[in-house]
């Protein structure tokens, strides 16, 4: 509390000096996101219960902008967390705060920050309120820009663990970008090379220590990136410095821990243009796991981003068994160094007018991914199957009223995670129709079934939804298994949008299994209740 | 102490104006590098839109959006920005999909490291934006419900 009000009355003494300075205002922005759960009782998914059966989950954000300085403070509040997010997230706190100052050229930071380097593989800190991630650095950061032919920065700082940065790890990085092409002054061609080095230390035990790990590791990373005419080409080579794991030798040499040097390449090619995007990613990561702390096993515990380069669907029924990254374990003795993999993803317009495009044009895409883990150590060759997946969709509006998306998607993916070849096989289709009543009046449905002859055998889905735009939005839906369980997940609700204020309820059945967002993903126990999700910004 | 902040948010209320596009560095569709204020031009409002390739609601918005275009720019002058906030891994997704979806009247923003996502306090997409020609922001609205774009048409049409 006193931080808090410490904090405020110098961003509010900051905005008066910076009116007294110019007469230009500066201007806060800000939003309030608050989601809370009423558990319920339900024997029939062995529905899981916080203490008081009552979780809420608190975010106040606001942000000071004046001219070139900025700040911003972010409250939280876990009453308590929501049952499936870390642990870690408990109580209230002021989490993040910063000031920050940029022109054209420089840009500096102190206080809390997100950045990552490149894809992220070797670097990045970040919030995802969905997985309970905010790896927020609390530090310090200079960036340096020139023209646009070259930049540099560099950071050092701890991240945020739970509701604190852990200031056990320190990491010092610096990452650099150079534009040849607007060295030399091509036009029409970009080609830029970039590099970054990073640095993390964490204290660690005796035991560790006698398995010949260090506290320090230096890890970088090497990109190059082309494009020209629609065409982008992505190359990127990782060494992820040593990583320390639980060695699964232990019997025989006595030794607690092994340690791993971690490397990852990724390369992208993709072409737009004429309707068609069409883009082709590979990546092959081995023992890439960086953590914030080798002390804890809570999914936002996490100094990189390994998200599954797949399809991201948006349908629950397709996301029953997500993909989930094998970035290298010896977890339960199974040594597993990596995966290697890739996905093929085809985005194409039938333009109106043309044959198949007809009076309204057609959508249409593909995508195909499959991952398996590696060899052996430092082989590039693919082993055990952990994840395949095709699916078709095809977008169409058939008359001013009524549109019409159906996809058809085929997973096959690994329970084991690589442990065991035994994969479960299953063919989806979903009919999501949209038909308009007046331009502001309209229902949506969506119609899915599974086939599978594994785990819990088929599923069905159903949802109707009912819209009066702008304001008003009502659904029930129910998915169903009828394979096995005989579980309804039935839900319904509402939400109500007036401006930048949002405010849904709902009941219902939620499945155990995981949420993901952006590629990553978290488990969650299955639960039933009443959702009241508030946000609003200003 | 409680006085305090209440006196310090007084404080920061009376030096605030209305909200407006900040500058922050995003790229273009073709990965270069340019900052936010540039997308003010002085003389068309403009709709931006904050989209990710796992928003489905977006797309359909964005959709829905490019579906009325050229009608509606035979009425009022206007452009319409995508922000992706999908992150450097989807970002070729992103981009294949906006060529796939026909979105070639709009400027494409990508916004791979979130600070325009955060400098807007986007919290939930879709989040749209209605901003005059002068970069200030007169309306915007969180989530997508069909029919739901006839709305920032009007606000469009009344900064014309």
């Amino acid at each position: 509390m006193k931080k808090l009000a410490l904090i405020l009355t110098l961003v509010a003494a900051s905005a008066q000096w910076a009116v007294a300075q110019n007469d230009n205002k500066g201007y806060l922005v800000g939003s309030y996101e608050s989601n809370t759960i009423v558990y319920a009782e339900d024997a029939v998914t062995n529905a899981q219960r916080p203490d008081g059966n009552f979780a809420s989950n608190n975010y106040l954000k606001a942000d000071y902008y004046n001219g070139n300085f900025s700040a911003g403070v972010q409250l939280e509040a876990y009453q308590p967390a929501l049952i499936g997010y870390p642990s870690n997230l408990e109580g209230a706190r002021l989490t993040n705060y910063y000031m920050q100052w940029s022109d054209g050229a420089f840009d500096v930071t102190a206080g809390t920050f997100y950045d990552q380097f490149g894809s992220g593989l070797l670097f990045r800190t970040y919030e995802d309120r969905t997985l309970g991630v905010n790896t927020a650095m609390m530090g310090a950061r200079v960036a340096y820009r020139y023209k646009n032919i070259a930049s540099l920065k560099a950071l050092w700082g701890a991240p945020r663990l739970g509701m604190e940065p852990f200031e056990k790890t320190q990491v010092r990085g610096l990452d650099g970008s150079l534009s040849l092409s607007s060295l030399v002054g091509l036009s029409g061609v970009n080609l830029s090379l970039e590099g970054s080095l990073l640095q993390r230390y964490e204290p660690i035990n005796i035991n560790a220590e006698e398995s010949g790990a260090s506290p320090s590791t230096i890890g970088w990373s090497a990109r190059m990136n082309f494009e020209s005419g629609g065409f982008i080409a992505k190359a990127e080579w990782v060494d992820g410095g040593d990583k320390i794991h639980t060695n699964p030798n232990y019997i025989i040499d006595n030794k607690t821990n092994v340690v791993k040097r971690a490397n990852a390449q990724l390369l992208e090619l993709s072409y737009s243009g004429g309707g068609l995007g069409i883009n082709l990613t590979g990546r092959r990561m081995e023992w890439m796991e960086s953590k914030v702390s080798y002390g804890s096993s809570e999914t936002n515990n996490a100094l990189n981003y390994l998200p599954a380069l797949c399809a991201q669907y948006s349908y629950a029924i397709t996301n029953l068994n997500p993909y989930i990254p094998q970035p290298g374990t010896t977890v339960g003795g199974h040594v597993n160094s990596g995966e290697i993999g890739g996905q093929l993803d085809i985005y194409y317009n039938f333009k109106r007018g043309t044959a198949l495009g007809g009076k309204r044009g057609m959508k249409v895409n593909l995508n195909f991914s499959t991952y398996y883990n590696l060899a052996e150590e430092g082989s590039w060759m693919p082993k055990t199957l952990l994840w395949r997946n095709i699916n078709v969709g095809v977008e169409k509006q058939l008359s001013r009223k009524f549109k019409m998306q159906l996809l058809y998607a085929m997973q096959e993916y690994n329970h084991s995670h690589g442990v065991g070849k035994g994969t479960w096989l299953s063919n989806i289709v979903v009919a999501d129709l949209l038909y308009k009543f007046t331009p502001t009046f309209s229902t949506r449905a969506e119609l899915a079934y599974l086939v599978t002859f594994e785990d819990k055998k088929d599923w069905m889905s159903a949802l109707l939804e009912v819209n009066f735009a702008p304001s008003w939005s009502l659904f029930v839906s129910d998915m169903f298994n009828h394979g096995s369980t005989g579980i309804h997940y039935y839900n319904a609700g509402f939400s109500y949008t007036e401006g930048r204020t949002r405010v849904a309820l709902s009941y219902g059945r939620n499945r155990g299994g995981m949420v993901c967002s952006g590629g990553v993903c978290r488990p969650m126990p299955a639960y039933t209740g009443g959702n009241l999700t508030i946000s609003t910004s200003f | 102490m409680k006085k305090l902040i209440f006196a310090a948010l007084a404080l920061l209320v009376t030096s605030v104006a209305m909200a407006q596009i900040p500058s922050v560095k995003v790229e273009d569709g073709k990965g270069k590098v340019f900052n936010t204020s540039e997308l003010v031009d002085g003389e068309t409002p403009m709709i931006i839109s904050f989209w990710a390739v796992t928003c489905k609601p977006c797309i359909r918005e964005l959709d829905a959006i490019a579906e009325l275009y050229p009608d509606w720019i035979e009425e009022a002058n206007f452009r319409v920005v995508a922000v992706s906030t999908d992150d450097a891994r989807f970002t070729a997704q992103a981009r294949s999909l906006a060529e796939g979806h026909g979105w070639s009247d709009y400027t494409l923003v990508y916004d791979k490291n979130g600070d325009f996502k955060r400098a807007m306090n986007v919290q939930f997409t879709p989040q749209v934006y209605v901003v005059d020609k002068d970069g200030k922001i007169v309306y915007s609205h969180t989530g997508y419900t069909p029919g739901g774009e006839y709305e920032l048409f009007e606000q469009i049409k009344k900064l014309q």
